[in-house]
């Protein structure tokens, strides 16, 4: 195998790892690292011709999420295949590599005025690539949407070497089916994004972060508050409920916090900030952070959850630190959010959660002895499945992994995900058992 | 497969004797769609109430291998609900009820036959609107707007269907019912993406939840005329590029205008103006006034004629209905038209209408340019005869050609009507056979057996011989009635 891989990309870019494991897993003894579609394709040739096992990378920031294997064949990194293909600010769309980071695409298109609105975790170090495998996204997806809502074209190299292009380079298309949707947060098991092509949104003129402390006490106003909000014309872009560690950890306040983000032309947003400011319940105490102010405040927000680095060892059981995402109706991320810090006070847990009362992606980050982590999953799994939503382990170590449902339970319409796979990847050599019921 | 009267007494006990259509002169409706270019016969129309009896209709239909179509109000215009002849037209028009709406939580659940301008006009009292909104938005379904992810004309800033479709309850081909979505994120593939704007190849859409917004508190809208297309579209790209998202930014050329005008709703647009462009932005009111001012600025310097703002909403309303219902509106000035559904790059707008233009000066037929310019959807209405010798073929001929043309310059052969009959052999301008195999074995995996809606959406490996034969039997083009 590893002589084929040396024909492919040259002996230069593979990467022989000493370490036998990982404390996350999705491990492997090689890293290969790619120049070209044609180099991913002739790799993923090999891998299905041997039924190699391939785990597929960008920055690594996902590397705690899914799967039960300790290790695969190889890590097939897209870290070198980077850069901008094409920014056409006229059309208002970017063609890049899958290896660009967040943060190089962000400081790339900027120069022009635009932007990529999705305001993903640690943006220095994930790709855009990871960040559309995994459908990563943060706060501002209750305006601008999530990744599905931005890729309007990839191409994908198949498990056996074909090359397909799904979508386009046009906003609106209809032509077959949307097989963008199929790869964005499929999680590597169907193929590997080797170019995407993304809608992008103008830098916002003006922004504005207004920072509420609530009372402990206060969950009710905070509800009314809100749906106030959601039921004016106000056009707020973060509507983000915090639990009281994570307001103190950002914002040094005592209390729930509210983290809401205007961007528009400096007019809207003073007149937005005013609004808010006149209805105030009693007992709020506010911030404003305006413009880098606030840009820094949301920079330190993509650095919350944990990194890979934070594992020092498979066997260190004592503490440790995961990541939770919860989905559910709008709302009710409301009540994830205070459940989660209800159930860490009970437990003494360290949990800092947060949750878009206006999008239904909430989080968690919490700390503590596994014992405790698994028990604090199953009540997290059983409220957010009450309230009709579902809880995922986003970030967590192998050892973790191997105890419970990563994603749950197996959805009714298996069948259908397993079909997916078997049609696209019979040989299952793509991040096998990464995800959803082992697929 | 059993005899016809055999499949319409036992789809009839499942629906009752009032629930089914059968005899031939019942089903000549359903010949067709809004395109109409292509005819088929359906063996029967079944007209089901619920989700169980859509299940128990196609578990039978599945064990018969008897083909079926879903089907909303007939709205399309591809022919996506056409019969290639022979099939079970599953109608869900009787299942029209708006389920429930959730102000706090900004969504609604609605079933398939529900018309989508109902659901505006029934939230419109608590300030929310459903935003997708295709010209035929007064008559057509939200279940059919879910099978061809359909468009309209504030996709710029608000998306198409897919955007706002929150979760499905879908019977699947062997009349399985399964939930998708209902949380955003929902582990596992993102089976609400694909089915929608799945042409109902996929499975049959029982019941949607879809997103509901607010009103904006202010929008503006405004006319601009041009002395030459190439200006106007120029002016597009530039707006796009100076940063501004607008709500809506269509346009329409001289020929389109002169329909408009003579048409039901004229608005009082100069004659013989080459192009006008209708600009909307809508937001914060504190914040309107200096986007549309850019936008002013914007076009002064592509040489606008004039700009007109409108007054109240009664101006803005008048304005676009005079758009909306430009295709319908062809028919004042030529006997028959042909609806094409091009996009491009947005900023390849003047190349391509300019090698639009050469394609009706060479062919001899009108083309009148009405469409989504913001998006780069083009909608070119080619006017003919039908009456003439050839002159249908014709016009066939040099719609094919426009998209051939769209897809030179990187864009595709639909925006937002969908592949359905019309456009299947335009895959392949589009598509390579391998990338329309990696589509057909995703379709083996829901439809295994091709029994939903047979046929459509992918060229055939052997080139329709069928379809051909559908269209010489059609006796010509009939108008479309509406569209986006």
């Amino acid at each position: 195998m590893i002589d084929a891989l040396k024909d492919i990309v040259g002996e230069e870019h593979i990467q022989v790892l000493e370490e036998r494991e990982h404390p996350l897993g999705n491990h492997a003894p090689y890293v290969v690292y790619p120049h070209s579609e044609q180099e991913i394709a002739s790799i993923l040739k090999l891998a299905n011709k041997q039924s190699l096992k391939v785990i597929p990378m960008g920055g690594g920031t996902k590397r705690g999420l899914g799967g039960v294997e300790p290790s695969g064949d190889l890590i097939l990194s897209l870290q070198r295949l980077k850069g901008i293909i094409e920014h056409s600010v006229g059309d208002m769309v970017v063609t890049v590599c899958p290896g660009t980071t967040m943060k190089e695409l962000s400081a790339s298109l900027a120069k022009q005025g635009q932007m990529i609105p999705i305001d993903a975790y640690w943006p220095e170090k994930a790709t855009i690539g990871g960040v559309v495998a995994a459908n990563d996204s943060g706060p501002k997806r209750i305006r601008y949407g999530s990744a599905r809502d931005h890729v309007i074209g990839l191409r994908v190299v198949y498990p056996d070497g074909r090359i397909i292009r799904t979508g386009g380079k046009t906003v609106k298309n209809v032509a077959g089916y949307d097989m963008n949707k199929l790869f964005v947060g499929s999680m590597g098991t169907l193929g590997i994004l080797s170019e995407l092509t993304l809608k992008l949104r103008p830098v916002p003129p003006f922004v504005s972060l207004v920072l509420l402390t609530f009372p402990v006490d206060a969950l009710a106003e905070l509800k009314n508050f809100i749906v106030s909000i959601q039921d004016s014309t106000l056009e707020p872009f973060a509507l983000e409920v915090l639990s009281p560690t994570l307001h103190e950890k950002m914002n040094q306040q005592k209390g729930f916090g509210l983290a809401i983000s205007f961007e528009d032309v400096q007019k809207a947003v003073e007149y937005e900030e005013d609004w808010l400011i006149s209805r105030l319940p009693q007992g709020v105490e506010r911030h404003i952070l305006r413009q880098e102010e606030a840009g820094q405040w949301w920079s330190d927000f993509t650095r919350l959850p944990p990194e890979d680095t934070s594992y020092t060892s498979v066997e260190d059981d004592d503490q440790f630190e995961i990541a939770l995402k919860m989905g559910s109706k709008n709302l009710y991320a409301l009540d994830l959010v205070e459940r989660c810090h209800q159930l860490g006070e009970q437990q003494e847990l360290s949990v800092k959660a947060h949750g878009g009362a206006g999008h239904g992606i909430s989080r968690a980050y919490v700390k503590g002895s596994r014992e405790r982590l698994l028990a604090f999953v199953q009540d997290m799994r059983a409220f957010a499945e009450e309230l009709g939503g579902y809880l995922i382990v986003q970030h967590a170590p192998l050892t973790f992994r191997q105890q419970l449902e990563v994603w749950g339970q197996k959805p009714s319409f298996f069948t259908l995900l397993e079909g997916i796979k078997q049609a696209v990847d019979p040989h299952l050599i793509l991040n096998h058992k990464r995800f959803v019921g082992g697929i | 497969m059993p005899a016809k009267d055999v499949v319409v007494r036992e789809l009839a006990k499942m629906v009752g004797p009032g629930g089914i259509l059968h005899r031939e002169e019942d089903l000549m409706t359903y010949e067709c769609d809004g395109l109409t270019v292509y005819r088929g016969q359906p063996l029967a129309v079944v007209f089901p109430s619920n989700t169980e009896e859509v299940s128990r209709i196609v578990k039978y239909l599945y064990e018969h291998e008897i083909p079926y179509i879903p089907r909303g109000a007939g709205t399309g215009l591809s022919g996506g609900a056409t019969p290639m002849g022979g099939e079970v037209i599953v109608s869900l028009v009787r299942m029209k009820k708006l389920l429930s709406i959730d102000y706090e939580n900004r969504e609604a659940v609605v079933q398939p036959g529900y018309v989508n301008l109902k659901l505006t006009n029934s939230i419109a009292h608590k300030g929310y609107y459903y935003a997708p909104d295709p010209s035929s938005q007064a008559a057509c379904t939200i279940g059919g707007n879910v099978g061809e992810n359909a468009g309209g004309a504030h996709c710029l800033k608000y998306g198409v269907t897919t955007n706002h479709i929150l979760g499905l309850e879908v019977v699947l081909h062997n009349g399985e019912v399964v939930r998708l979505g209902g949380a955003p994120d929902t582990p596992g593939y993102d089976l609400l993406g694909l089915l929608t704007g799945s042409e109902g190849t996929l499975g049959i859409v029982t019941e949607i939840t879809v997103r509901i917004l607010k009103n904006p508190q202010a929008k503006q809208t405004a006319l601009a005329y041009f002395d030459s297309v190439e200006d106007a579209s120029h002016a597009v790209s530039d707006i796009i590029a100076a940063g501004i998202v607008p709500a809506a930014l269509e346009m329409m050329d001289k020929i389109a205008i002169e329909g408009v005008e003579k048409a039901n709703y004229p608005v009082g647009h100069p004659e013989g103006v080459p192009a006008v462009l209708i600009m909307e932005v809508d937001g914060i009111a504190a914040g309107i006034e200096d986007q549309i001012q850019e936008m002013v600025e914007v076009c002064k310097k592509r040489n606008v004629r004039e700009i007109k703002v409108a007054e109240n909403d009664r101006e803005r309303a008048a304005w676009w209905a005079n758009r909306k219902t430009a295709f319908g509106a062809m028919g004042a000035i030529s006997p028959d038209y042909l609806v094409q559904d091009g996009v491009i790059p947005r900023s390849r707008l003047p190349e391509v209408l300019a090698r639009i233009q050469k394609i009706s000066e060479e062919s001899g037929l009108r083309i009148a340019n009405v469409f989504h310019a913001g998006d780069g959807n083009l909608h070119p209405l080619i006017l003919f005869d039908s009456r003439n010798e050839g002159e249908t073929e014709l016009a066939l001929e040099v719609g094919s050609k426009t998209l051939a043309v769209c897809t030179d310059v990187g864009g595709s052969i639909t925006g937002e009507h969908g592949v359905g009959i019309e456009k299947k052999e335009d895959m392949r301008l589009v598509f390579s056979d391998e990338e329309i195999e990696a589509q057909t074995e995703i379709r083996s995996v829901f439809n295994p057996h091709n029994l939903l809606n047979p046929d459509k959406l992918f060229p055939s490996p052997a080139r329709c011989a069928e379809v051909k034969k559908a269209v010489k039997g059609s006796g010509g083009v009939k108008q479309a009635v509406s569209g986006p």
